[in-house]
């Protein structure tokens, strides 16, 4: 008789606190229960107060793992790009959050795990050991994950360089990586505000990308970082040369 | 809710109104200062190795907080030994989930802890046609649901897994809280607590002192045959001895019954320890969780209550029943 596939929580023998401030945490029922709710009023608040459009549906992942990408500026693009998702994909996706600011207290740690399923990155310690954790819950555990390449809202809504740290996630795999672009989340809640304006925000969603070719390394790394950019930056409304491989089935209707 | 059914729940001013609660609790705290003396004055004279030290402290101090846990709510009435098994069972069942990879199937994992809260209700409400129901009653539903996700792969393990679950931690230790249907439960329930415990003392200390050959050593490496039988022997002679006190006055007052308590408790105690210990060996951990300092998870705790709690309700309930002098259906009526 074959063995069962008896798998213990990756986060298992960790206490309480040493879970929260993993990027191994996974959620249980009652955090589940609280994504749920979280998510549906969340995806409210959207719909009523931003007025979400969703362009390019047909791109968004079936099955696990994959990643969501796209440009930052603002609190608003980690729920938007969650709730793109079946709630059959989104209980095991996770969004990878600052850790100096969502994980900064307890308190906030509890809250971003219980609500958002968030995972902590930390800006400057242990990146590396945390990365690698995460492309081993990619490949082993089938998971999704929601991250901001450019590490960091920007400051004026223009887009950052992204990061290589992308690439260390997904290099050599065929992880699929969708690419998107958020636009008025900028207008709606920068990081100078301190609660969310009712303006409308616009989502596209670019065909996926897929890096098994590429080696993974610190070139290898770099290339997907700008691969994954470019494809990001085609989704543009504004974009004055829209990338073929990226821009596929996209509207370039902006709602002014 | 008659004024008895109110003082049971209730009544923290009748914790001490039969004698053998209070032996029983004073032995218990007696235990506990000797051993902390003990170590402190091994430790003052330099006969312990720094690192048994730490173990022994961690593991001392671990025990003087969880004797006021597990004694706390038995003193203050029987709702709060109802809320202390079903805060038991909660995280048991997690502890479990987490180790076996159930946490992840959330319907199944949910039809579970529905069951959990099902038979707690019924051992609240006293209502014991509900309360031996439950269990049938949740292997139906969670068989039976599970099937509905309409997934079938993976259905009999995650259906097993949530079955072998609820039978051990929502229908097993449920048992523990319905003892506190009975009027006279304070005694009762310290005497099958403190037998439990004194049976994994007495396996480690007769275990060190007679063992030899190996008991199960691929289930569990130190257990030897000498530390079994010394602990069937010392939980056998505990019971019977203590036994008479407790149970004064009731119509199994007599001997054998006692000594057959005794036995069940010693066998039920140190096979449900083995029984953990062959699901760790299985998943492959060392311990359940990082719960308690110095003993791992709750269920590297309670092991070996997991088959000692229905074993010894039925064989007392067998002897005299329980709780047949109390007011049943308290909530539900009828």
């Amino acid at each position: 008789m074959e063995p069962w596939r008896l798998r213990p929580a990756r986060d298992h023998g960790m206490t309480l606190g040493e879970r929260l401030g993993s990027t191994r945490r996974e959620p249980g029922l009652i955090e589940a229960i609280g994504h749920r709710v979280a998510g549906a009023l969340l995806a409210g608040h959207l719909r009523v107060w931003h007025r979400l459009r969703v362009t390019g549906r047909e791109h968004l992942p079936t099955e696990p793992p994959f990643l969501l990408i796209a440009n930052h500026t603002s609190h608003v693009d980690a729920l938007a790009l969650a709730s793109l998702l079946p709630w059959r994909l989104r209980r095991t996706t996770y969004l990878l959050a600052a850790g100096d600011v969502f994980f900064e207290s307890p308190a906030r740690a509890l809250l971003s795990s219980v609500l958002l399923n968030a995972l902590p990155m930390q800006r400057q310690r242990t990146v590396r050991h945390a990365l690698a954790d995460l492309r081993t819950r990619l490949l082993e555990d089938g998971c999704g994950l929601v991250l901001f390449p450019e590490g960091t809202r920007s400051a004026s809504g223009a887009m950052q360089p992204f990061k290589a740290g992308l690439g260390m996630l997904v290099a050599g795999t065929g992880v699929p990586v969708v690419p998107c672009h958020i636009d008025g989340a900028f207008a709606a809640w920068p990081r100078t505000r301190r609660w969310p304006r009712p303006r409308p925000v616009q989502l596209r969603i670019g065909a996926p990308l897929r890096f098994p070719e590429v080696v993974d390394d610190r070139d290898g790394w770099a290339i997907v970082a700008q691969r994954a950019e470019a494809a990001v930056r085609s989704l543009a409304p504004d974009a004055a040369n829209p990338d073929p491989s990226g821009g596929q089935g996209i509207t370039s209707s902006r709602r002014q | 809710m008659s004024e008895a059914t109110w003082q049971r729940l209730f009544g923290w001013r009748h914790a001490f109104d039969q004698p053998a609660t209070v032996w029983l609790v004073g032995a218990v705290l007696g235990v506990l200062v000797f051993a902390s003396a003990l170590v402190a004055c091994l430790a003052g004279a330099g006969r312990l190795a720094p690192k048994t030290r730490n173990e022994l402290q961690k593991r001392l101090l671990s025990w003087w907080v969880l004797a006021p846990l597990m004694i706390g709510p038995v003193l203050l009435g029987a709702a709060f030994v109802f809320a202390a098994v079903l805060v038991l069972s909660l995280l048991c069942y997690r502890e479990f989930a987490r180790a076996t990879g159930l946490f992840r199937e959330h319907f199944t994992s949910a039809l579970v802890v529905l069951g959990i809260l099902g038979t707690s209700f019924a051992a609240v409400d006293h209502w014991y046609d509900l309360f031996t129901a439950m269990l049938p009653l949740g292997v139906v539903t969670i068989a039976g649901l599970s099937v509905v996700a309409d997934e079938p792969r993976g259905y009999i393990q995650r259906t097993a897994l949530g079955v072998f679950a609820f039978a051990f931690f929502g229908a097993g230790f449920g048992h523990l809280a319905y003892f506190a249907n009975d009027a006279s439960f304070r005694p009762l329930i310290l005497l099958v607590l403190i037998a439990v415990e004194l049976n994994d003392v007495f396996a480690y200390v007769s275990g060190r002192l007679f063992g030899r050959r190996k008991l199960l050593p691929q289930t569990s490496p130190n257990k030897t045959w000498g530390g079994a039988i010394g602990a069937l022997v010392l939980t056998t002679t505990f019971v019977g001895l203590v036994g008479p006190f407790v149970l004064a006055g009731r119509p199994v007052g007599s001997g054998t019954h006692l000594l057959l308590l005794g036995l069940l408790v010693g066998v039920a105690g140190q096979l449900g320890d083995l029984v953990l210990s062959a699901i760790k060996r299985d998943v492959g951990i060392k311990d359940f969780a990082a719960t308690i300092p110095g003993h791992g998870g709750l269920l590297d705790r309670f092991d070996s209550l997991v088959l000692v709690a229905p074993a010894a309700f039925h064989l007392i309930g067998f002897g005299h029943g329980i709780g047949l002098g109390s007011a049943s259906r308290i909530l539900t009526g009828g």
